[in-house]
């Protein structure tokens, strides 16, 4: 057997998997989108782009999804800085402090910041305390409840991906630029970060894709008066039973985030090639 | 080719053995289900022997999954409680009931039977929509008109119309506002004030509860039995049946076309509808019966809307209009709800 059969016949049990649970119903969606009662229609998508509404909701899915993406890296990066820096034991307690979230179920999760947000949790108490709120001041069913939850589940995701990177990083770089007199901060922004871009930018694709696919932790927090795009097709799935207009919002979502990859496919590819 | 065979031995291998037949319903979960098996599901299992697969499924869940599985039914008998049986009949999902293989359809008030014939199973129970109010918070509000025009609103619970009982409520306060289901302009414009003046929107029945028990809540447009349900629980809460009358929410169960397991089928129905049945459901869970015959001790009656004539002032707003125009519902009450 050749080198060749036997890497294809490796390959074969994951592509057929891809094949079956993926590419055939990503098929199946974009056929649903433009069907309609007589042949193919663009009906579905004209609704979507017409209607104040669901363009206002996909706006709210590609603002927040940056926004939740800007804080993990701003959050992100000085941890995995640290971590990669700091001595084997502390890096494995941060580690798990990174990824125990991620050992929670995303329900569960949720929930912990439903009872922390809503009404008479302790975070809204404390704001009404302070006398910076009025009396029925809440923060669940906000865009703020939404990007805080987003973050705790999306951080572990951008900081490994700089960890990766940063780990890898040959030390005396930065011991050179401080021994030529480069401030640490200065050392931090002329040398690290350029060369930790990478993983900021394979962490930012994920985090950003991964939020504005999210269905579970926005439509818990955020409720029905702030929806994101998956909770609305989710509620043409489910409610008004409407599967084309579902698919095409589907299809528009798949669309935007592919479009937000695209420079980075091409970066990477430049890279590369 | 070798597929098929592959295929064929499979369902051999592990379809249930032929002396132990099975009948596949779907359930709504929770002390629903509890008492579905209690009232329902286990003297059928008596009465016949057969097995019994439960898949817990909302209305609209379940009907998602009746749609997929058009080719291939999985469901024998399959409950909704959102009018989803008129959709699923007019796409033929479902099958005609015929009356005469019923030995209880004649014990049912006509407003639970109405379209049998083009497979729109009976009503066993109806959860009335009025208003859930906190006893303890002072004077609940007597009527819809008064529930929007006077009550304190930043405690006030609404229902997103995605849900069944949700989309009734918003529906009256619509017809108490002056509008009809041609018009829903004034519900519309009822609830942009409630929700101006700082009431809150849920989605699920789970959120009612939480919003009454830690977050301040006192009144909600909801239904009956989850007036009891909050009632286990421990809350002070009170069903209000307000002045200008209740919507009902029917609960159905319909036979499923393109299954053959029809004698059990119709074996199921008969007992669902059956008076014990009925008596049963109702005092575990509050439902109005609609079978006549249903007898209830007084002091389970007297906190419920029960009897020929409650039932019959119960407001049915047309699942079929409610069906046809959701879509466009949806869109207005998204963008008036939307922040």
């Amino acid at each position: 057997m050749t080198d060749r059969r036997e890497n294809l016949l490796l390959l074969a049990p994951g592509l057929l998997l891809l094949a079956l649970a993926f590419l055939l119903p990503i098929f199946r969606m974009l056929a649903l989108s433009v069907q309609g009662e007589d042949g193919l229609t663009g009906a579905h998508f004209a609704r979507f782009l017409g209607d104040p509404f669901y363009l206002g909701v996909l706006w709210r899915t590609v603002r927040l999804s940056l926004l939740i993406t800007l804080i993990c890296a701003v959050l992100g990066f000085p941890f995995a800085y640290i971590m990669a820096r700091a001595k084997p034991r502390l890096r494995t307690v941060l580690l798990i402090i990174v990824i125990l979230p991620l050992m929670t179920s995303v329900v569960v999760r949720t929930f912990g910041w439903m009872v922390i947000l809503s009404r008479n949790g302790i975070l809204p108490e404390v704001i009404r305390d302070m006398g910076l709120a009025g009396r029925s001041f809440q923060l669940m069913r906000t865009e703020t409840a939404i990007v805080l939850g987003m973050v705790q589940v999306l951080m572990p995701f951008m900081v490994l991906s700089i960890l990766g990177v940063l780990a890898r990083l040959d030390q005396r770089l930065e011991e050179a630029a401080r021994t030529m007199g480069c401030s640490f901060l200065g050392t931090i922004r002329h040398v690290v970060l350029p060369l930790a871009m990478p993983g900021v930018a394979v962490g930012a694709v994920l985090c950003f894709t991964l939020s504005a696919s999210s269905f579970v932790t926005p439509n818990l927090l955020g409720g029905t008066r702030v929806q994101m795009l998956a909770a609305s097709i989710y509620r043409s799935v489910t409610q008004t039973l409407d599967w084309n207009f579902a698919a095409a919002q589907s299809v528009i979502l798949l669309v935007g985030i592919l479009l937000v990859m695209t420079p980075y496919i091409i970066a990477q590819g430049r890279r590369h090639g | 080719m070798k597929a098929k065979i592959l295929l064929a031995g499979t369902t051999v291998l592990f379809a249930a053995p032929v002396w132990a037949e099975t009948l596949t319903i779907n359930s709504f979960g929770g002390a629903y289900e509890d008492a579905h098996k209690t009232c329902v599901i286990n003297p059928f299992i008596e009465a016949t022997g057969a097995e019994v697969s439960i898949v817990t499924a909302y209305s609209a869940d379940a009907f998602a999954q009746l749609r997929a599985q058009k080719d291939a039914p999985q469901f024998d008998v399959i409950h909704f409680s959102g009018g989803q049986e008129i959709v699923g009949a007019k796409e033929g999902l479902l099958a005609p009931v015929e009356p005469a293989k019923l030995e209880n359809i004649g014990q049912l008030y006509d407003i639970a039977k109405p379209n049998l014939a083009a497979g729109e199973g009976p009503a066993y129970s109806i959860a009335p929509v009025g208003i859930l109010a906190n006893s303890e918070a002072g004077a609940a509000p007597a009527s819809w008109a008064a529930m929007m025009k006077d009550a304190d609103a930043g405690h006030m619970v609404l229902t997103d119309i995605s849900n069944g009982y949700g989309m009734l409520g918003f529906l009256m306060m619509n017809q108490v506002a002056g509008g009809s289901m041609d018009d829903i302009q004034p519900g519309l414009d009822a609830v942009a004030d409630l929700l101006e003046r700082g009431a809150v929107i849920v989605s699920t029945s789970p959120e009612i509860q939480q919003e009454f028990a830690q977050n301040e809540a006192w009144i909600a447009p909801y239904a009956a039995d989850y007036a009891y349900t909050l009632q286990q629980a421990g809350l002070p809460i009170s069903f209000v049946n307000p002045e200008e009358g209740l919507p009902g929410s029917f609960i159905t169960a319909s036979l499923v076309a393109g299954r053959e397991n029809t004698d059990l089928a119709y074996k199921f129905l008969d007992i669902e509808i059956s008076k014990p049945a009925q008596e049963c459901m109702a005092e575990a869970l509050r439902y109005t019966p609609t079978n006549r015959e249903a007898e209830l001790p007084a002091d389970v009656a007297s906190t419920m809307v029960v009897g020929e004539d409650a039932v019959a002032k119960l407001i049915r707003f047309d699942p079929a209009v409610i069906e046809e125009k959701r879509t466009q519902w949806v869109d207005a009450w998204n963008s008036t709800i939307a922040k």
